[in-house]
């Protein structure tokens, strides 16, 4: 950044004017917008582009534009199967948008709601309980994690081809053969991050409620998880998107066009020559990007906070 | 009481996957399945000791089946050649070779087949050959069989006394047995059926020799030993295909240091990934922070809304907005080329697509450290700054001496956390370029290849020849290298101190 503006923003009102709460003149202020401007410009830019090239007429990649030339709804009508869509020389109907939709839905939805269950259980015991191996059990779940498990996929397609022969309801091209192996990552970072947050649930909570009788399970369920809910929610924010954002795993794993995911099913989609398919595609990334927008919407305030107080926290 | 009802289903289950294992004779499966159920039983009715572990069973189960043994397996397959013609085990690769080395023979002898079963129900072959010669074949040898005593017409056996010839019907589940079929007939040579109606002498190009543990080349006399790394060679280098999987000690680690064909792209990807992590941490903390500082102004108008569309990027799957920028930067039809009326290659000239690749995972990053930026600024007590400013500090110098620092302590942890992240970000390379465009000297890494998706193609890429092995040992090299970074950032952060 230049001097000049490192010096304009340090010419901080003094005390005085703050507490008149004046807002500033537009001649201190004029380069903050203009830099604001060009920013949200640069942010926007992609996702104005999909959103017009949903709506618009004309469905090749060269013929959109910023401002559909006609708005229609006929992309999402050839998404969802609905109607065929012709265009001089390509003609597109996708029957599986759908599928891949529900499929991420039930994929990333169940992983992410398990994957807080398991590491509540876990960062529950790491939080208030003392015992022989805690630290090396921590340590190790950081440990793991460094490891690619991209380059394990091998391992875990053989153990999922193998387990399949048997239990065909989690074997190859399965959906719940796809959310355990998701599992498998649900300790590590998210166990660690939920610790932290138990730690400042004070102690004296659970042990009054232990001195009235109360289970471990109970305090668990009753007392620390309902105080837990933020961290809770964004734990499950953070699981779903990276689990509706994971691709190798889920391209190893499923196999045919109905079982897909949406990044397998939309890769493949822009694999097979999209440009002239750019239309449906922007309307199948504009409704795929609905679920974690609105999530993100409902949590933003944990997720600032969160993010915040880890930056502060150091 | 719902402990009872979780515990009962889970035995439950166990019992039936037990019956199912069974079914299967999966034994050890079997056996796995006992064990981990019963200490299930045991820890979740014990009553006290068993506390901690009755939290951390669950997520331990899913940890140590899908995390631990694949991480296990992959560090094991380092050490060994595991790779295109080195899949099988060295007794398959044995069988495999003889069964490949055999041929016609010159003479090529052929039979007319008609498949038969003896008195004792098994499956024989009634052979006719060119001569008009009959016989039985047997995996005992051919017997010749007295023409009286068959009838022949169009040109094959059609019944003969003592034998059943085989129906329509009864073909049908007799491939697997008619496959490995053989009536030796001397000299390692044998008649195999070809079909159901015809057979050929087969004889074989190898012989292995068990005393001398090699394969000896029947016509020559040359000899192949076992070369200790999976594989039968010849004094003069030629080799028997295929070899077969086997431990090669650090012969991986090896190759990545000596081999020229594997150094040179190494050390350019190992670069490359070093220099876009690099750049998209630096550049994305830069302009979050400028961002952060423009918008950290009290009573500033639209604050809010600025702020609201500037994480946008950040809301959006990741995975998505990669696919909707592969079309942006298309150089035909691309957006990005026809509002600015050029025709740039993004992403298929090997320098633009190393700054497209930073250019997109820069918008994807900057919210993040927006956000973090913003709060950490917040957190800055304004008297500081106001008493920098007092003692005579310029706007630049208060900010290089007393906003950044103070800034740094917060971020530089994340900064750190960002950087392993995107040391090993394989979606934004992958499903952007795919790693490419090709560069010429190297048939696997492509110009915007990263390390993680480098080594993805040496495992997984078809057609090039997979070397897993390869791949599994520079997995390891991938995981100390983030392994370190992260220890660095460990120890700079009060994480491990609230482990006491």
């Amino acid at each position: 950044m230049s001097t000049a503006e490192s010096r304009a923003e340090l010419s901080l009102p003094s005390a005085a004017e703050r507490r008149r709460k004046r807002r500033p003149g537009i001649a201190d202020t004029w380069w903050r917008h203009l830099v604001a401007w060009i920013g949200v410009v640069i942010a926007l830019f992609p996702v104005a582009y999909i959103v017009s090239a949903a709506f618009n007429g004309d469905n090749s990649l060269s013929g959109s534009s910023l401002i559909p030339r006609k708005l229609t709804l006929d992309n999402f009508r050839s998404l969802f199967g609905v109607q065929q869509h012709t265009t001089g020389h390509a003609t597109f109907q996708n029957a599986h948008y759908l599928s891949w939709f529900g499929n991420s839905m039930i994929v990333a939805g169940g992983t992410a709601v398990l994957t807080v269950l398991l590491s509540a259980l876990a960062a529950y015991a790491f939080s208030r309980f003392r015992f022989r191996g805690r630290r090396i059990g921590m340590l190790t779940l950081l440990l793991i994690q460094m490891f690619p498990q991209l380059l394990a996929v091998v391992a875990i397609y053989l153990i999922v081809l193998n387990t399949g022969d048997v239990f065909h309801f989690i074997g190859l091209n399965t959906l719940p053969a796809l959310i355990i192996v998701y599992l498998g990552g649900a300790m590590g970072v998210n166990t660690w991050l939920m610790k932290g947050f138990f730690d400042t649930i004070p102690s004296e909570l659970d042990e009054s409620a232990r001195v009235d009788g109360a289970t471990p399970a109970q305090v668990f369920w009753g007392v620390v998880l309902p105080l837990a809910a933020p961290v809770l929610a964004v734990i499950a924010l953070i699981s779903f998107i990276s689990t509706l954002n994971e691709f190798v795993i889920a391209s190893v794993i499923l196999e045919t066009q109905q079982k897909f995911t949406l990044p397998v099913g939309l890769w493949q989609f822009i694999d097979q020559k999209y440009s002239e398919h750019w239309g449906p595609f922007a309307a199948g990334v504009l409704i795929a990007a609905v679920p974690a927008a609105l999530l993100f919407a409902f949590l933003q305030r944990y997720i600032v906070q969160g993010l915040t107080q880890g930056a502060v926290k150091g | 009481m719902i402990k009872i009802v979780l515990l009962s289903l889970v035995n439950a289950f166990a019992i039936w996957a037990a019956v199912v294992l069974a079914d299967h004779h999966k034994w050890r499966a079997l056996v796995l399945l006992g064990v981990v159920t019963a200490a299930i039983d045991v820890i979740y009715l014990a009553k006290r000791w068993t506390v901690p572990l009755k939290f951390l069973i669950p997520g331990t189960i899913f940890l140590l089946a899908f995390q631990v043994i694949p991480v296990v397996y992959t560090v094991n397959v380092a050490f060994t050649n595991y790779s295109t013609g080195h899949i099988l085990s060295r007794s398959e690769a044995i069988s495999n070779i003889e069964q490949n080395s055999l041929t016609e023979t010159s003479n090529g002898a052929s039979y007319a087949l008609t498949l038969m079963r003896d008195g004792k129900h098994q499956l024989v072959l009634a052979l006719l050959d060119t001569s008009g010669r009959t016989f039985i074949g047997t995996p005992d040898g051919l017997h010749p069989i007295p023409k009286t005593r068959v009838t022949i017409a169009d040109g094959a056996i059609t019944t003969a006394q003592g034998y059943t010839p085989l129906k329509g019907t009864e073909l049908a589940g007799i491939d697997a047995e008619l496959s490995s079929y053989k009536v030796p007939v001397g000299g390692g040579k044998a008649i195999e059926p070809q079909g159901f109606d015809s057979a050929v002498v087969l004889e074989p190009t190898y012989r292995f020799d068990r005393q001398r543990d090699a394969f000896v080349r029947i016509k020559d006399g040359l000899v192949f030993r076992d070369n200790g790394r999976g594989s039968f060679v010849a004094a003069n280098g030629a080799e028997i295909e295929p070899g077969w999987k086997t431990y090669v000690g650090m012969r991986n680690f090896g190759r990545i240091i000596h081999s020229s064909l594997i150094r040179g792209p190494f050390l350019k990807v190992f670069v490359w990934t070093m220099v876009f992590a690099t750049s998209v941490v630096l550049l994305s903390f830069a302009l979050g922070l400028l961002l952060a500082i423009t918008l950290n102004k009290p009573g500033l108008r639209l604050q809010r809304t600025y702020r609201a569309l500037l994480i946008i990027p950040y809301a959006v799957p990741a995975f998505l907005a990669l696919l909707v920028w592969q079309g942006l930067l298309n150089d035909d039809f691309g957006v990005v080329n026809r509002a600015f009326h050029t025709s740039i290659p993004w992403l298929f000239d090997p320098n633009w697509a190393r700054v497209s690749v930073i250019f997109v995972s820069v918008w994807l990053t900057v919210p993040y450290f927006f956000l973090v930026s913003l709060g950490a600024l917040q957190s800055i007590p304004a008297e500081l700054i106001e008493a920098a400013e007092v003692d005579g500090g310029g706007a630049w110098q208060v900010f290089r001496k007393v906003t950044l620092p103070l800034l740094l302590i917060a971020v530089a942890p994340l900064m750190i956390a960002s950087f392993a992240f995107n040391f090993n970000n394989f979606n934004n390379i992958y499903l952007l370029t795919g790693g490419g465009p090709a560069v010429n000297n190297s048939p696997v890494a492509g110009a915007t290849d990263i390390l993680i998706s480098y080594t993805y193609k040496i495992a997984f890429a078809a057609g090039k020849g997979q070397d897993y092995g390869l791949a599994s040992a520079i997995a390891i090299l991938i995981f100390f290298t983030v392994g370190t970074i992260s220890a660095i950032s460990f120890s700079r952060t009060k994480a491990l101190e609230n482990l006491a």
